[in-house]
């Protein structure tokens, strides 16, 4: 009997302890967060925190192909050229630069009195250094993007370079923005260390890289523009939303991206906490392939875009946040120029199905991976082509099997997809980037990733055109033609471009997310 | 006893070279090209052609296969496809903590398995047994992802005692070995009990009992000692797969562990990380194998092994 007692008495302290914790819970989540967020009363010797989504890749900036890994490294590293918050090219290390009328040579006036992390002195023979080494290794990513192009780096003074290039690339400006200047002593005595411990010259220094875990770096105090910024920023991969929420609400992380789109409300209503809706670069489509049949009858394209309803799309898969696609590409892209889009017409829709000789529709197949959303997204479509009689069957296929499937086809004729539910992403500096790979009858798979599988001769010779000039009036006249042209032949589904969501504790300053999702901390502080 | 362990060791190595070759094989019959995949999907096919030559997936499968056996051999385990860092070195910042997350999560379930599965046995059907088996039925019904995050909630977002994820302090640790043992934890209790009320039937107890032994020497000594057999079998096998399965939990808690580097690994199809990892949990289940048929020995005299 005796022991029983004891084991109630446990049992009845055990439960007390917990509703009394619950109780207080307010109180003392209030003062974990003044003692995580507010060491200090001034921000710039604090620390700030970044959670992210995925895992850093590599520190190679020449090698970078995520945007996570790309945002840590402009922390530590910069470029001739920068981006500002819209995504436009300006002057970084490059003080001034020009570019010749055959869009041939690119010339760059440096900035004076700016030294690597490690004492190195920045000047025109290490902006050689870094080129060189993209020019060189074949397996670096910069390479193939318009640095395999350079004919010449001329070094004219210390701080005057010009570069030629042997053909005329639209895109080189945005490469030049992702060489970022690394040290000449580290890509000279130890280059297999930049993957891992980069040093360039940017504001803050690195400091270490646990894999998974976090990655460190320090302001660099000899940095060449002295504004006030915190002392300390940690980047810390977290996978899962609702973690990444947490880690906010209690202060732990200052900044969240993304934010999920399914705790904005709670997050809203927390006063210490601030969103962000970004306008992105983000084009969500259907490509549809304009070579099988019926897909090769521009009219059931156009049916089927007049039969999907972008407003529903944003409000029902992106949860409200987002934007219809308007053009082929984004609005925030250079060069971009409003179409008129489809609006959601079913009896139009119809009446295009009728005279392409499908009155009564006919079946139908789309391709995506197995993300959630990607395949919310699909049987919106489904159910949204259904009322024109279209009825389509989902195949949701691991990225990896997805990839075989769609790049395994050698020739149009052997490609197999019919519609495939994707999105895109180009700089908004780089219009080439965002046109080219995708509507050029050069990139058909596995070349590149024109799905659609889209041949215009127009099209094509515009391409080619746009990007033998330099002058941007010209360019912007034949990047309206090649919008008007596509998005009246309509090789996709033309769906939404989505609105980047992040957050943060109201404390944070200076601190800004890009239209491509890069995290920019060049003045970051804590009030 | 030392010349049986040490055959069990040697063994090892046959064992070993045929779960390499396997591994090898099947690691490259995942569909999807990791060549595609590191190129990303803006890559043009000389792009993805000069990645291939780079990262030797252009040679033909028995070339690849000699040169994984040979590095490794050497101890190499090979280059990551994905980062370009040595596998090795991804291994280095990962392993510790998973295995501190690993014996952690043991630990207590142990304890606390062997704890509530003994006294649901001694007051059975009385309310300590209620008690002990509620939580153990919660505990393995309760998922994994789901516990994770109420656990945060919690104690993170509401009552900031503990952080919400990362492996920096042991603090850190606490949430995640939880959430892992828990389901382990609900195992052994249920097993420590079932074992040990047919022990207490056994005959030996009962003469032990007539003989006028206290129950505080019956139980754990005569008892429960014999019980533990089967427990430590299922303990063995849990522990082996608690060292690869650890994924949800890895994810929940922003933890910087071997499983979700594993699950990471495959959706980018990095062959020298896969197969190096698998290769790495079937060495640690192997040696886990032993150690439980070891400590049979141990706790049943009885079980001899001859070399």
């Amino acid at each position: 009997m005796r022991r029983v007692n004891v084991w109630k008495m446990l049992f009845v302290a055990l439960v007390s302890a917990i509703l009394l914790a619950g109780c207080s819970s307010e109180e003392s989540g209030g003062t974990s967060e003044k003692e995580n967020s507010g060491k200090s009363a001034s921000g710039k010797d604090q620390e700030l925190v970044i959670a992210v989504n995925e895992n850093f890749i590599s520190m190679d900036p020449h090698n970078t192909g995520d945007t996570n890994s790309n945002s840590v490294q402009t922390a530590m590293l910069e470029g001739l050229l920068g981006s500002d918050e819209e995504g436009q090219i300006i002057p970084q290390l490059a003080e001034e630069y020009s570019v010749s009328d055959d869009a041939l040579e690119y010339s760059f006036k440096l900035r004076q009195g700016v030294t690597f992390h490690d004492g190195e002195p920045f000047n025109a023979e290490a902006v050689k250094t870094s080129f060189e080494r993209i020019m060189n290794d074949e397996s670096l990513r910069l390479n193939s993007r318009g640095f395999n192009l350079i004919t010449s780096i001329d070094v004219i003074d210390d701080y005057q370079v010009k570069v030629t290039l042997k053909e005329p690339y639209a895109g080189m400006l945005t490469r030049f923005v992702s060489a970022k200047i690394l040290s000449p002593k580290l890509i000279n005595d130890s280059s297999s260390d930049i993957g891992k411990t980069p040093v360039g010259t940017g504001p803050f220094k690195f400091v270490e890289w646990v894999q998974g875990d976090h990655l460190t770096v320090e302001r660099f105090d000899d940095y060449w523009n002295k504004a006030d910024r915190v002392k300390k920023i940690t980047y810390k991969p977290v996978p899962e939303n609702g973690s990444r929420v947490a880690m906010l609400k209690t202060g732990e992380a200052h900044v969240i991206y993304p934010a999920p789109v399914q705790n904005l409300k709670e997050l809203e209503s927390n006063s210490d906490v601030e969103i962000h809706k970004i306008p992105s670069t983000i084009a969500r489509y259907v490509s549809i392939n304009t070579m099988k049949e019926p897909y090769d009858d521009v009219r059931i394209r156009q049916a089927i875009n007049y039969a999907v309803n972008k407003e529903a799309f944003i409000s029902v898969v992106n949860s409200g946040y987002g934007l219809p696609l308007d053009s082929i590409i984004p609005s925030k892209t250079q060069f971009y120029s409003k179409q008129e889009t489809y609006d959601h017409n079913i009896e139009k829709a119809k009446k295009l199905m009728k005279e392409a000789g499908f009155e009564d529709g006919f079946n139908a197949e789309i391709w995506g991976n197995t993300n959630s959303d990607t395949l919310k997204g699909m049987q919106f479509i489904q159910q949204q082509l259904k009322e024109i009689g279209i009825t389509v069957e989902i195949k949701s296929m691991e990225e990896g099997t997805l990839s075989d499937e769609i790049y395994g086809a050698q020739t149009p004729e052997e490609a197999k997809v019919q519609m495939w539910y994707v999105s895109w992403s180009a700089y908004p500096s780089d219009t080439t980037n965002a046109t080219k790979p995708l509507f050029s009858s050069s990139s058909f798979p596995p070349d590149g990733a024109n799905t659609a599988y889209y041949k215009n001769d127009d099209v094509d010779k515009w391409i080619t055109e746009v990007n033998q000039t330099a002058d941007p009036d010209k360019q912007a006249e034949i990047y309206s033609n090649i919008q008007s042209t596509i998005y009246k032949d309509a090789p996709w589904i033309f769906l939404g471009v989505d609105e980047i969501l992040a957050g943060s504790r109201s404390n944070v300053e200076g601190v800004f997310i890009s239209p491509t999702g890069g995290i920019n901390v060049t003045d970051a502080n804590l009030k | 006893m030392l010349q049986y362990i040490l055959k069990r060791i040697l063994e090892m190595i046959p064992i070993l070279f045929i779960v390499s070759i396997l591994i090898f094989f099947f690691t490259h019959l995942i569909p999807g090209d990791p060549a595609r995949l590191v190129a990303g999907k803006d890559a043009t096919l000389e792009e993805v052609t000069i990645i291939r030559a780079e990262l030797g997936l252009d040679k033909p499968i028995w070339d690849q296969y000699i040169t994984y056996m040979s590095n490794l051999f050497q101890g190499d385990l090979g280059t990551s496809l994905k980062t370009g860092l040595p596998v090795s070195e991804m291994f280095a910042d990962r392993f510790m903590p998973s295995i501190y997350l690993t014996f952690m999560s043991m630990g207590w379930a142990l304890v606390l398995g062997l704890l509530i599965g003994t006294l649901s046995a001694v007051f059975k059907n009385k309310w300590p047994d209620y008690l002990g088996m509620v939580t153990a039925v919660s505990g393995i019904s309760m998922p994994g992802f789901w516990l994770g995050l109420i656990l945060i909630q919690i104690f993170s977002v509401q009552l900031g005692w503990l952080p919400t994820g990362g492996a920096e302090s042991w603090k850190s640790y606490i949430l995640p070995s939880i959430t892992l043992g828990a389901g382990i934890m609900s195992m052994l209790a249920r097993f420590t009990r079932s074992s040990l009320l047919e022990t207490l039937r056994a005959d030996f107890i009962r003469t032990g009992r007539a003989k006028g032994l206290k129950e505080s020497v019956v139980i754990p000594k005569h008892a429960l000692r014999n019980s533990l057999i089967p427990v430590v079998t299922i303990a063995g096998l849990q522990f082996g797969f608690l060292l690869g399965g650890s994924v949800v939990v890895e994810t929940v808690f922003s933890f910087p562990g071997m499983g979700r580097l594993l699950i990471d690994s495959i959706a980018f199809r990095d062959y020298p990380v896969i197969q190096a990892e698998l290769l790495l949990f079937s060495i640690e289940f192997i040696l886990v194998n032993l150690i439980v048929d070891i400590m049979y020995s141990m706790l049943n005299p009885k079980i001899r092994y001859v070399s």
